[in-house]
């Protein structure tokens, strides 16, 4: 059984910029995507092809970090270099600026939505993790800020199921978050990496969170019962996939339909690693199944799977292009 | 030889004289030293003390004030605003600021300031307190 990922499309989505982040709907019909020209652009499928549907411009002064969906799909969140995070709001076929979040004092480095849709987490090079809470009124509260880094805090991302909040950064270190009387408290710190931690993905069932880092690897970690009991949340690293990357990973997709893992890298390439399904689940082992050599003509900056269709994979680059690709068993 | 002992004396003294004075000498710099270190270092510890205990000071007074504004709105947002100052005001009472070796005072100043980040941000009031806040430095990419 042989697979390989072939090119479906290739967008100049920021021309004469970096694509920074691409997001896919959860009903995967949209793809988001935000780079260093401050615009957020919305792309669509007409017929067989991609196309850009709608250009969200002028909510941010400076480079568009991230963007994330709701899980609804209704509303858009952009984090930015500006120091704050837009909240866009689809009506129809467009979208208009709902409300900005302001607090954090410089970079916004992040933002994601947790599953239920009520909380939103951003977090900056301010070191601090922020976790907004959303009301009926489409009002924003901050319930919470952490600071549990010592550097520049890359990413946050929730658990699929549950109110787990992980963000990773250039400390070395990724942190896991719990809600405690009302507070939000770093109950697990994840050390292993020698460098920065760009970025976090769960799987499925978010037993498993995978990270990747500056140091040309990837971890799998696993949730495991604490030593101490009294409900505590402990990670073990169970597997680094090392050797593979021969510069910084900068991101990592775990699919939750097929369980293939895509990394994008500095060295301009697109893996796909597949999960050896009989080995002990104590002690996973991952097997590069496909590597797309040449994917951009720069840095990798980002991966996404679609969520329903299994196996389409967007990636984005320095270079300002998304490209879309197949990722299938070859004939 | 038997002035030969005196004699080695004498040539002891002014041979071994550079190392007695610079004995001395280190001593009394040292000495010196030492005195003015400690003053040094009870003014740097004074004065960073001082601007901590300002800091602290500036949220007490900061919550206190809110405190009473917001203390009789029944409306569950103020009564949210009110519960997070509340709790500012608990972490300040049980800050150890009499006790500056304490390993806790770095985590308790760190949380100090989240949470007055936190209700900065509830009140829509901008943290530009600069002459009582801390902040984060640096550049980054």
């Amino acid at each position: 059984m042989k697979e390989s990922l072939s090119l479906v499309q290739r967008l100049s989505a920021h021309p004469d910029s970096r694509c920074w982040f691409v997001s896919w709907s959860p009903n995967g019909t949209l793809l988001a995507s935000c780079g260093g020209d401050k615009a957020i652009r919305i792309w669509g499928k007409e017929g067989e092809s991609w196309v850009c549907k709608s250009v969200l411009q002028d909510g941010h002064q400076r480079t568009v970090r991230k963007v994330a969906w709701s899980p609804c799909g209704n509303y858009l969140a952009s984090a930015s270099f500006d120091a704050t995070t837009c909240i866009w709001k689809k009506k129809s076929d467009e979208f208009e600026s709902l409300t900005v979040l302001e607090g954090h004092e410089n970079e916004v480095k992040c933002v994601a939505w947790a599953p239920s849709g009520n909380l939103l987490a951003t977090c900056s090079r301010d070191k601090s993790v922020w976790v907004w809470e959303v009301d009926e009124e489409d009002e924003y509260e901050c319930v919470t800020v952490v600071n549990s880094h010592t550097q520049d805090v890359k990413h946050v991302v929730w658990h699929p199921t549950q109110e787990l909040l992980a963000s990773a950064s250039y400390d070395n270190n990724i942190c896991v978050y719990k809600e405690e009387d009302d507070d939000w408290e770093c109950r697990a710190t994840l050390t292993g990496h020698t460098s920065t931690v760009w970025s976090l993905s769960f799987d499925a069932t978010g037993q498993k969170l995978a990270s990747c880092s500056d140091d040309r690897t990837v971890k799998i970690w696993r949730e495991c019962p604490a030593e101490s009991g009294q409900g505590d949340v402990s990670w073990k690293c169970v597997c680094t996939l090392s050797g593979y990357h021969s510069r910084t990973v900068y991101d990592v997709a775990w699919c939750h339909l097929t369980g293939a893992l895509a990394t994008a890298c500095g060295d301009d390439a697109v893996r796909v690693f597949k999960e050896d399904e009989t080995a002990d689940p104590e002690q996973p082992v991952f097997s590069l199944a496909a590597h797309m050599a040449k994917a951009h003509s720069q840095d990798v900056n980002c991966v996404a799977w679609n969520p329903k269709e299994a196996g389409l994979l967007a990636s984005c680059s320095d270079d300002g292009d998304i490209a879309i690709w197949r990722f299938q068993e070859e004939d | 030889m038997a002035g030969g002992s005196g004699k080695e004396d004498l040539f002891d003294n002014i041979l071994m004289a550079d190392e007695k004075f610079r004995g001395e000498g280190f001593r009394e710099g040292y000495e010196r030293g030492t005195r003015r270190g400690f003053q040094n270092g009870r003014r740097h510890g004074a004065s960073h003390g001082a601007k901590l205990s300002t800091e602290v000071s500036f949220y007490y007074g900061f919550a206190t004030t809110w405190n009473c504004l917001l203390h009789n709105n029944t409306d569950p947002k103020s009564r949210k605003r009110v519960k997070a100052l509340e709790t500012l005001l608990d972490l300040i009472q049980n800050c150890p600021l009499d006790d500056p070796q304490s390993t806790k005072l770095q985590d308790d100043m760190e949380k100090l300031r989240s949470k007055f980040r936190q209700i900065c941000s509830m009140l829509n009031v901008p943290t530009d307190f600069r002459d009582y806040v801390k902040t984060a430095e640096g550049t980054s990419f």
